[in-house]
């Protein structure tokens, strides 16, 4: 499983004000093995420009702190390059940079967004800062360092500006949300966000009055599942297979009829199939012991790649049906910081049929994108074919 | 009497959805939970035909979603009262 200990887990949510097609705020993510690069802006104004301002800003920042350019050179190209607006004559945005690594020591670059939660030990923690000057941008800095389970929560103004003259005086003002943050006993970084993003959405009454971005970063232990999905190509290695599954501490998951089938043969246990459908499209789950997961597979799992597609997209999915596609993309986007995917490659006699709907015929492609996107939203990613 | 019905991807596809429901909802109205128990199972390993479902242990079987009530009049009402006779 590599030598790292430990796991930064991100979630990065983002909404448009209202009538804009482009968001103001931008985000972008470097992930390596051993750290991470985040950079968040948010240009002047709304809409096009404001897009543009807060695009430009993150891909300097990130190119540039990425490659080891110092601070000065990095803020300094920054401002030279944003166009300035004719309206305001500035060429402004707001922007905070995180460089945090896997052992918990982290970098924070603040320049007038509003100040990054720190949680540690389960409270929002101030922390202590230095300000530097270049040109004549004031900009704060500050070292800080994570232990498990602490995070990073960043959030553009369209946060605390949130219910602002409709439902609160003064928008959720940054103690209110600190206060929020505080009442969450978090299991991952996209619950801390999609929360967070979700409440911002009702304060603001669905209409958000600006464009709002919330990130999280948290440190976590890595926490890894191994999915099983089709047959071994040689049916000599089953038992091989499943006695090699149930092995180490991992969740483990088993998707498609026959693999299930397989597993509860060769491990000798029963396999239950539940008869409620929470969601007529997807078949029920199943259940074998000492198996987290046991559902069907290619429709099951062609949901799962579709809804993890939207998530990926930044689309806030809910997570409340219990339905194997819903549970699945919970335990991988929530409990999982490491993959393990086991793929058998025996081709599928179900799939030979003629009705059988072509897309799905190749279960290959699905797992495919599922893994792509999977890593895309920073997982780490094994394959193996048995 | 043990109803298994298939709900793999290919029958899932075909309707095993339809099939369950209705199959429970005939069970319920005919009052006969004691005497069916209605299953899922996973691929039945007969793929090309209709939804495959299996009664006891005779051969897995065939069973279009259009066809359900048939079945359960012919096959699953005369058969439990029949035993319930014979009791």
């Amino acid at each position: 499983m590599g030598k790292t200990e430990t796991y930064i887990d991100v979630a990065i949510h983002a909404l448009n004000k209202k009538g804009e097609e482009l968001c103001g705020d931008q985000a972008d993510l470097f992930k390596s093995e051993d750290e991470v690069f985040f950079v968040m802006a948010d240009g002047l104004g709304s809409g096009v420009k404001a897009n543009i301002l807060a695009t430009l800003t993150v891909k300097i920042a990130m190119t540039m702190l990425r490659h080891g350019e110092s601070l000065e050179e990095t803020i300094d190209t920054i401002m030279q390059t944003l166009p300035v607006c004719s309206v305001r004559k500035v060429a402004y945005s707001t922007f905070c940079m995180v460089h945090l690594k896997n052992d918990g020591r982290c970098r924070l670059i603040e320049y007038h967004n509003p100040p990054v939660f720190f949680c540690s030990n389960g409270r929002i923690t101030p922390y202590i800062s230095t300000y530097e000057t270049y040109g004549d941008k004031e900009v704060r800095i500050s070292e800080l360092e994570l232990g498990i389970g602490d995070y990073l929560t960043i959030v553009s103004d369209g946060a605390v500006h949130a219910g602002v003259g409709t439902m609160l005086n003064h928008g959720w003002e940054w103690p209110h949300i600190a206060a929020f943050l505080n009442r969450q006993q978090p299991k991952s970084a996209e619950l801390i966000s999609k929360t967070l993003i979700e409440t911002c959405n009702n304060l603001y009454g669905g209409l958000p009055g600006d464009d709002t971005s919330v990130a999280t970063l948290m440190l976590v232990e890595p926490k890894v599942t191994r999915l099983f999905s089709g047959p071994p190509v040689q049916r000599e290695q089953d038992h091989e297979v499943a006695a090699r599954f149930v092995q180490g501490s991992v969740k483990r998951v088993v998707c498609g009829g026959t693999a299930a089938n397989l597993m509860a043969r060769e491990l000798n246990r029963e396999l239950r199939c539940e008869m409620d459908y929470y969601e007529p499209s997807i078949p029920p789950i199943a259940h074998i012991k000492g198996i987290d997961l046991v559902t069907e597979g290619v429709l099951t799992l062609k949901r799962v790649s579709e809804r993890l597609e939207d998530y990926a997209a930044g689309q806030i999915i809910s997570f409340g049906k219990p339905d194997a596609a819903t549970l699945l993309l919970n335990l991988l986007i929530n409990d999982s910081t490491h993959i393990e995917f086991w793929i058998g490659k025996a081709i599928n006699p179900a799939h030979q049929n003629p009705d059988f709907p072509f897309e799905l015929s190749i279960k290959q492609n699905i797992l495919d994108r599922i893994i792509a996107t999977l890593r895309k939203i920073g997982k780490i990613v094994m394959i193996q074919y048995v | 009497m043990i109803i298994q019905v298939c709900i793999g991807s290919a029958c899932h596809l075909k309707g095993s959805y339809k099939v369950i429901q209705t199959l429970k909802g005939l069970i319920e109205a005919e009052g006969l939970e004691d005497q069916v128990i209605l299953k899922s199972s996973f691929c039945l390993g007969a793929c090309s035909g209709a939804v495959s479902i299996q009664v006891d242990e005779n051969p897995v079987e065939p069973l279009h979603p259009e066809e359900v009530i048939r079945f359960f009049e012919n096959r699953v009402k005369g058969v439990t009262q029949r035993e319930i006779h014979r009791v």
